[in-house]
């Protein structure tokens, strides 16, 4: 049998149980107790779910076991034998409850403990999450870093993993330059796209968010928000196609007409589609923390014969400026990681330049490249691929933690 | 008098410079409004086309040359003219029914992409004899257009005209359904379990922190946490919507989680002591009372978090969803693809028919987000209670 | 007695979902195949073609590349490894005898035809003639000059030969990830690069923007020639073929790329594309010569056949009458032959 039958014979036998179960003990309950619920310690219903829990729970938590030792190849046990032998642990658990249901056992206080550690598994997912993100990444990071200097890839500023692909199509040889794997073109090349993207959002997602929530009348910020919230909708894989085929050849006619040379995988074109990406990101924070300042500031302000606009640059925009900073590092931690646009739209070529009319490559054009190559896992260019998503997580990470600790420390606090 | 002059001459300044800031806050927002019409007039100018397609009518002559060598069951003129996709069906058709052997019907079918390229005066490869056949046959009312249902009806082919969402559709409803049935159970009892189990202490801050740093992690590491964990190390089939699923799911969790989280909070205590006041227990006032009233949040939350999951396309790439997929898969372990995914395919085909294709797959994915998250809307306006 | 009544039912649906959603035992129903991304275009017309025309499910198909198909491939016998994969190099000595250390020791070579690389311009231009040794001193990163490897001076083409016109060099061609690009490598450079006095087999291309990688979407490499009437760029012959209107090209060392001189061989960038089966599955997975049969059928690989359109340069007519007697009697390919073929 394969694994995923085996899987799914487990909860197949696990569900007519867990129905028998909560039957069986409800009715125990309600026998034992001479058929008057009011002699009970619990609702006869809670006896049904402590049969359930003394049943499913050793049985689940045997499968569990076995399934990660043998992952582990600590063990090497027959799936089959496993699953019998879960489900007649199930059996005898079941027996068990039937056996222990008396009036005054404290069914109640059970199930709500078995409650209580269900719920707990489930919110440790997302430690065990971010353990998972950290550790696959981190494995795989390592081994490059055996082939690759970390000191290397870090300051290097030739990317060139030509051989290495040599290697894994099977053609390496002598005589061969070497690979080499310096990333500062790479993250070069995504800083300055999510430096235009800034450029482009910043302006117009402030501006916005001071629009709707100073100056607009009610109707049209009703009407104006959700349409804007639209642009944080459309999937990362249509605004790449759109910059792609539309932008950029837009971007090189205009380029041109100025008597400037574009490339069609300039980086201008993914950073204005991404600015325009990041725009409701950056307007509805900011009208969050705009909106969140009390009336009674701006009646001051006004009072004192400020018109509306030195109200919003003197005295909204300085209380709102946590706020709007946190804001800001969230889009360009967005813009970071974005990764369908640049694909679609921004070249391949690690060119370290200052002219964003050039053709360049990102960070996560070069994960998606190298694993959705032709090569084998375990060369250097794949590998790479963990070894730059390793420093891209760590950036991510600081900014957030940033944001965070900015938004918690200066954030003004009204009652 | 001066001063008056003076100072009445700074206001006008002021309210000039009042007049320009708003101007510009007003320029900013429609800046933003008219990119959301070009970008969806751009789209929907290129996409349209792709849900009409050219048909053309011809004799199908099914004798025993055709079943052999099936391009022989249409005349010489018409062949270049007529869907591979149809003609390799031929033999197919007489042996789904019989009585057809020997005779010939005259039948409406799919006409190949160069045809359609042409009529829609898209580039075509076709030859300046073919073009000319092509007017004349358009004239005489045997080649025209129709609803293109291959569209619909078909998963992907090399063949533009024969070329169809079907088998991502598919696709995306396993994976989204896999996604679903993981990440709604644990988001929804993370979050019961932070807002009304947990004690404030380190371990909930902890948590507390993760997730929100998780949901600004870029998606793509979800990729490369699904090459490493799902398929190279628990053995999940590559390109399955099974590996997708889950990927997608650990990406959704902290966005349910963050929403439900929300939802619990706006119940207020008072409901809470008053469970606790006639003797509930912390499950049974969960389960009965804070739950029941929260739910339209919860929901409302769940549906963005699917609309987001559905539109990802990054970490599919990595778990290997740009796969070529003809016919819907059967099941989750199967091979499969999603739309994203199969948009992002057709955009990087090099023949130009699958542009038309692209932006019509884009126009589909976009109707169904724009719906859910309409929904989401509907949904929070209709049922919000404000206590 | 409702909430008993309420989660029977619950349950009874929970079951029912999970029998339906159960995979059907070991034997495998799909084919499976891998292998050499430049074979991939063909190969997936063929699975869909099958998956239409039989009453076989649609196999499963997966790039992999040349080198990593055959390690799938030799790793076992078992169902659980591919059933056929595809190459775009015959298959090597030591990978031959991986597999019969393996215990795949009954395998069946297939030639299925022709591939080309071609350099192409603008139709607008002037057609470039060039030979394999000066487009490799316009790609290479070092270049040999008085008996030593130097960093590429060449900017413009008559740096190379004084014969050319004085155009920049700017090539736009696949990124590192492709099959094109090992293609090309292989058979422009490597196939220089000895006589050119390097060091053995020379393929590192120059990064200083003469040589552009161009990925995703050919189409625009395509606007990019027909603005820049100096630029070339590198395609597979598929793509020269559907995009006759606006580019044209190169002539290597005076031959034009036409379906008859790539078969020929001529063309000098030119090479045969394979797949290997798996005879061990021939009774196991169903359907597993019936694919073979399609695919060397002359509708798909013959002189009208579709693969043609798809780019694929057919062999001479008796050519592919032997190699379909020879493959489709499961002729065991031996050692002897695979270290032939690689000489």
């Amino acid at each position: 049998m394969s694994t995923g039958q085996i899987i799914l014979s487990f909860l197949a036998g696990l569900l007519p149980l867990a129905l028998l179960a909560y039957g069986l003990g409800r009715r125990r309950a309600l026998t034992v107790a001479g058929g008057q619920d009011r002699a009970l310690h619990s609702r006869p219903g809670f006896y049904g779910w402590y049969a359930v829990v003394l049943m499913a729970a050793p049985a689940v938590a045997l499968a569990l076991l076995a399934a990660l030792l043998e992952l582990l190849g600590l063990i090497d046990a027959p799936e089959t034998l496993i699953l019998a032998a879960a489900l007649a642990l199930a059996a005898g658990g079941l027996w068990t409850a039937e056996r222990t249901i008396q009036p005054g056992l404290r069914a109640r206080n059970i199930v709500e403990g078995a409650v209580r550690w269900l719920l707990i598994t489930a919110a440790s997912v997302s430690i065990l999450t971010t353990l998972g993100i950290l550790l696959s990444i981190l494995l795989e990071a390592m081994r490059f870093f055996q082939m690759v200097n970390i000191w290397e890839f870090l300051t290097g500023t030739t990317w060139s993993p030509d051989t290495a692909f040599l290697g894994g199509a099977g053609r390496g040889g002598e005589g061969q330059a070497e690979a080499e794997f310096g990333s500062v073109p790479l993250f070069a090349g995504t800083f300055m796209i999510t430096a235009i993207a800034m450029a482009v959002a910043v302006p117009i997602g402030l501006l916005s968010a001071i629009f709707l929530s100073e100056y607009a009348p009610l109707r049209v910020r009703g009407a104006v928000k959700p349409a804007l919230e639209v642009l944080a909708g459309i999937p990362t894989v249509v605004y790449g196609f759109f910059a792609a085929i539309t932008v950029a050849p837009l971007v090189v006619d205009v380029a041109t007409a100025l008597g400037l040379e574009a490339s069609y995988q300039n980086a201008l074109t993914p950073g204005i589609v991404m600015g325009i990406m990041i725009i409701p990101f950056i307007s509805s924070l900011s009208d969050d923390v705009i909106s969140a300042i009390p009336m009674r500031m701006r009646e001051g302000s006004f009072a004192l014969g400020a018109t509306p606009s030195e109200t919003i640059k003197h005295i909204l925009l300085p209380a709102a400026l946590p706020g709007i900073v946190s804001a800001f590092i969230l889009g360009v931690s967005r813009a970071l990681g974005e990764t369908m646009i640049v694909v679609m739209a921004a070249g391949l070529r690690p060119n370290l330049t200052a002219n964003p009319l050039e053709s360049m490559t990102t960070v996560t054009v070069r994960i998606v490249d190298a694993l959705t190559g032709d090569q084998e896992f375990s060369s250097p260019e794949t590998l790479s691929a963990f070894a730059l998503g390793l420093v891209l997580f760590l950036i991510t990470l600081v900014l957030n933690t940033v944001a965070l600790i900015i938004v918690r420390r200066f954030q003004q606090q009204y009652e | 008098m001066a001063a008056n002059l003076q100072a009445e001459k700074r206001i006008r300044q002021r309210y000039r410079r009042e007049q320009r800031f708003k101007a510009l806050c007003i320029g900013a927002i429609t800046l933003a409004i008219l990119f959301i019409f070009v970008f969806f007039a751009d789209i929907i100018q290129r996409g349209y086309t792709a849900f009409y397609q050219a048909q053309i009518q011809v004799e199908v002559t099914y004798d025993e040359r055709s079943l052999e060598i099936p391009a022989a069951a249409v005349s010489e003129e018409v062949r270049p003219l007529v869907s591979r996709g149809f003609l390799r069906q031929v033999p197919g058709h007489v042996q789904s029914d019989p009585d057809l052997k020997g005779r010939t019907v005259t039948r409406w079918v799919t006409a190949d992409t160069g045809v359609n390229q042409y009529l829609k005066d898209a580039h075509t490869g076709l030859s300046p004899q073919e073009k000319a056949t092509v007017d004349k046959l358009h004239e005489a009312g045997r080649i025209e257009f129709a609803f293109n249902t291959n569209f619909f009806t078909r998963g992907d082919s090399k063949m533009p005209e024969m070329a169809g969402i079907k088998s991502a559709v598919v696709g995306t409803i396993l994976t989204l359904a896999v996604t679903m049935a993981v990440a709604f159970p644990l988001g929804l009892m993370s979050a019961v379990y932070l807002e009304e189990f947990a004690t404030d202490n380190r371990f909930t801050r902890f948590i507390e922190v993760n997730i929100n740093n998780l949901a600004a992690v870029p998606s793509i590491l979800y990729g490369l946490l699904g090459l490493a964990i799902f398929i190279n190390f628990l053995g999940v089939p590559r390109s399955s919507a099974l590996a997708g699923g889950l990927t997608l799911a650990l990406m959704t969790l902290p966005i349910i989680i963050i929403s439900t989280r929300a939802a619990l909070r706006a119940v207020p205590d008072s409901i809470r002591e008053g469970a606790f006041g006639v003797g509930a227990s912390r499950l049974q006032m969960v389960t009965h009372h804070v739950l029941p009233l929260s739910l339209p949040g919860i929901l409302t939350g769940s549906i963005i978090g699917m609309a987001q999951a559905m539109g990802e396309t990054a970490p599919l790439l990595l778990v290997g969803m740009m796969a070529f997929i003809p016919s819907a898969p059967d099941g989750v372990t199967e091979p499969a693809t999603v739309l994203p995914a199969q948009i992002f395919t057709w955009a990087s085909m090099p023949q130009r028919a699958f542009d038309e294709l692209t932006a019509a797959g884009i126009l589909v994915l976009l109707a169904v987000l724009l719906t859910l998250n309409a929904t989401a809307v509907l949904l929070r306006k209709r049922f919000e209670r404000r206590w | 007695m409702r909430t008993w009544h309420k989660l029977s039912l619950a349950a009874a649906t929970a079951a029912a979902t999970a029998t339906a959603l159960a995979e059907p035992a070991d034997a495998r129903e799909q084919l499976r195949l891998v292998g050499s991304s430049t074979v991939y275009p063909f190969a997936s017309y063929v699975v869909e073609e099958f998956g239409a025309t039989t009453q076989y499910p649609t196999p499963v198909i997966e790039s992999t590349g040349s080198g990593g198909g055959l390690k799938l491939f030799c790793a076992g016998d078992g169902t659980d490894t591919p059933d056929i994969t595809n190459a775009s190099r015959p298959i090597k000595v030591s990978e031959y005898d991986r597999c019969q250390d393996n215990g795949v020791d009954n395998i069946t070579q297939a030639v299925i035809g022709s591939d080309g690389i071609v350099l192409a311009n603008t139709a607008n231009a002037q057609r470039f003639e060039l030979t394999l040794e000066q487009i490799t001193r316009a790609v290479a990163a070092e270049v040999p000059q008085n008996g030593e490897l130097v960093e590429n001076p060449n900017e413009y083409w008559d740096d190379i030969d004084s014969s050319l016109p004085h155009n920049e060099i700017l090539i736009y061609g696949p990124p590192t990830t492709s099959g094109t690009r090992d293609a090309f490598e292989g058979m422009v450079m490597e196939a220089a690069s000895e006589e050119m006095g390097y060091d053995g087999a020379y393929t590192k291309i120059r990064q200083d923007g003469a040589y552009v990688p161009a990925g995703e979407n050919d189409n625009l490499i395509v606007e990019k020639l027909v603005q820049n009437t100096e630029a070339l760029g590198i395609f597979g012959y598929s793509f020269l073929a559907e995009n006759r209107d606006r580019i044209q090209a190169t002539r290597i060392n005076g031959v034009e790329p036409t379906p008859e001189t790539i078969a020929a061989g001529d063309y000098p960038v030119s090479r045969s594309l394979y797949f290997y089966i798996k005879n061990g599955h021939a009774g196991k997975v169903p359907g597993l010569y019936d694919y073979v049969e399609l695919f060397l059928s002359e509708k798909m690989i013959g002189d009208m056949g579709y693969l043609k359109d798809e780019g694929l340069i057919p062999l001479p007519a008796g050519r592919r009458e032997q190699i379909r007697q020879s493959v489709l009697n499961q002729e065991q390919l031996t050692r002897l032959e695979v270290k032939t073929l690689n000489q």
